[in-house]
């Protein structure tokens, strides 16, 4: 049925703004929180030189071809030989990081704080506006959508014939979610713990695996092909000189 | 290293603060930003705001940024009453804090007092490892009281673990530098360029090096580097266009026996020198003539 359902102001007065006030302040709650219960955490020295050497063996990649060939090989050497070059990681070990982060308990601590942080406000939310606010509908989207998403956006709405468009507060719920960030960065500055979509992101592929990323960078330097790029300077000093002295 | 249009700005505002047209804050901040070391100017506005309780209490809780930014601006002017006072203010206030420990350690450095200093930051240590403005501290110590050597093996362990630091590279050239050690310093110049290698003044660096350590191969890349730094700069750099000129005649008179001829850039050398005449005609024209007869003799 293609007919317009005309929606009553007072659903816009008493929910949709309000649900996006309440969103916006219990994120600025949330945000005061993990302030308070930010434990300070000592970067582990191991993983800070792995870091250090990951920027210095980027950097000799980067500019390989400005550095005279001996140089460059010395120190292409230093760092994928197979015995103590940097970069170079034994089998047994690559595996030892990940279980490290399991076990280390601070670390574990702080992962599970800040999952926690994320998730109870959210599911107490969630069943706020599942309780309270369903049943009718909140809103009409204004493009239009398939049938599949009808479970997902018209929860409360039992009437099968009523547009897709027509949606539930459960979507201003989600939408507001995932919207709500931009608000927030401006709000609380750059680093804010709403930032619950890039940590969910963050959840699944595994956090920072330095033995991985020393490896790719011990195969990026083993494929790069010195160019020694001086010797093209010459000319073109050449020819700054020709201009300049015109 | 400060950009050109960052430096005409703290130039501006450093002239408009001296004929008392105010923005000293803004001053203040824009130094601690670049970390520009102008202590006076620092310690003589920073404390006129200080010591105005009603700016004081305008600034909130910058106050204690600028407090220590002029503590450390009083130890390098060696106004260490108004040093201690600062860090007296700062202790009250932040009791537990690694960054007041690290003020103490530093007038304690300033004092004199090398063993306490020594004591007081490898106690910060313990705590933090990681702190790389203590472990800098402790080089910094080991230079002043001209224990070289120390101060190359502290800095040379920080850059074990802290390898892409590209300051502590060049600190450490510079000492090498100063101790006559010049394929070391090769080697760090080297590690400035892979870092940041648009900046012209680490190929002059490296070039001088080259061309001090000698040798017919070296020359050659000295040249080169000369080059690129004529490149990097547009040829307005008078060191390089030297720099040309000398190893030009330096590889003429090793190679002499050997007749091995320069084909990647036989005019390089006259284009060098008749930059040099120019630009001394334009800027140090009474020296003109003193360039050109010492031109004239590297020629032959």
């Amino acid at each position: 049925m293609a007919e317009d359902l005309v929606l009553d102001t007072a659903i816009r007065d008493w929910v949709l703004i309000p649900l996006s006030v309440v969103m916006v302040l219990i994120g600025i709650l949330r945000y005061f929180v993990s302030k308070l219960m930010q434990s300070s955490q000592l970067p582990d020295p191991k993983i800070v030189k792995e870091g250090q050497v990951i920027v210095r063996a980027r950097n000799l990649r980067a500019a390989a071809n400005f550095i005279p060939p001996k140089s460059f090989r010395s120190r292409r050497v230093y760092f994928s030989n197979e015995e103590n070059g940097l970069l170079f990681v034994p089998k047994g070990q690559a595996q030892n990081a990940q279980a490290q982060m399991f076990s280390d308990p601070n670390m574990a601590m702080d992962m599970m704080k800040k999952n926690l942080s994320m998730i109870i406000p959210q599911t107490l939310t969630f069943a706020w506006v599942n309780f309270f606010f369903s049943g009718f509908v909140a809103a009409k989207i204004p493009f239009p959508l398939t049938q599949r998403f009808r479970s997902m956006l018209q929860n409360g709405i039992d009437l099968s014939t009523v547009d897709v468009s027509y949606v539930s507060s459960r979507s201003w719920y989600f939408l507001n979610l995932f919207g709500l960030r931009g608000l927030f960065s401006l709000i609380l500055g750059e680093e804010n713990a709403t930032d619950d979509t890039q940590r969910m992101m963050q959840m699944s592929g595994f956090g920072f695996d330095p033995s991985k990323s020393l490896g790719a960078e011990k195969d990026g330097l083993d494929i790069v092909q010195h160019e020694w790029a001086l010797p093209k300077f010459e000319h073109r000093a050449e020819a700054v000189l020709k201009k300049l002295i015109k | 290293m400060v950009s050109k249009t960052e430096e005409t700005q703290l130039n501006r505002l450093e002239n408009q603060v001296d004929n008392g047209g105010g923005g000293a804050w803004e001053y203040l901040c824009l130094v601690r930003k670049l970390k520009v070391r102008r202590s006076e100017k620092v310690l003589k506005y920073g404390l006129s705001i200080l010591n105005d309780s009603r700016k004081r209490s305008a600034l909130g809780p910058e106050e204690w940024t600028l407090y220590e930014q002029v503590a450390i601006a009083a130890m390098d002017c060696q106004c260490l009453d108004v040093a201690k006072d600062c860090i007296k203010v700062l202790q009250k206030k932040f009791p537990e804090s690694k960054r007041v420990g690290r003020l103490n350690g530093m007038l304690l450095e300033a004092k004199g007092s090398w063993a306490e200093a020594e004591k007081a930051y490898s106690s910060l240590l313990e705590d933090n490892p990681l702190d790389q403005v203590i472990h800098k501290r402790r080089v910094a110590m080991a230079k002043a009281q001209g224990n070289i050597s120390g101060a190359i093996e502290l800095l040379n362990k920080y850059l074990e673990i802290f390898m892409a630091d590209h300051e502590a590279w060049r600190e450490l050239a510079e000492i090498y530098i100063s101790l006559q050690m010049y394929k070391q310093a090769a080697f760090c110049y080297e590690e400035l360029i892979l870092s940041q290698p648009t900046v012209p003044m680490h190929h002059l660096a490296y070039a001088d090096v080259l061309y001090t350590l000698s040798g017919l191969e070296n020359l050659q890349t000295a040249k080169k580097y000369y080059a690129s730094t004529i490149d990097l700069t547009g040829g307005k750099n008078t060191r390089a266009l030297f720099g040309i000129c000398l190893c030009t005649s330096a590889i003429a008179q090793v190679s002499k026996g050997r007749n091995k001829e320069d084909k990647e850039s036989p005019e390089l050398h006259s284009l060098a020198a008749t930059a040099l005449e120019k630009d001394y005609k334009q800027r140090a024209s009474d020296k003109l003539g003193l360039l050109t007869s010492a031109l004239r003799s590297l020629k032959t």
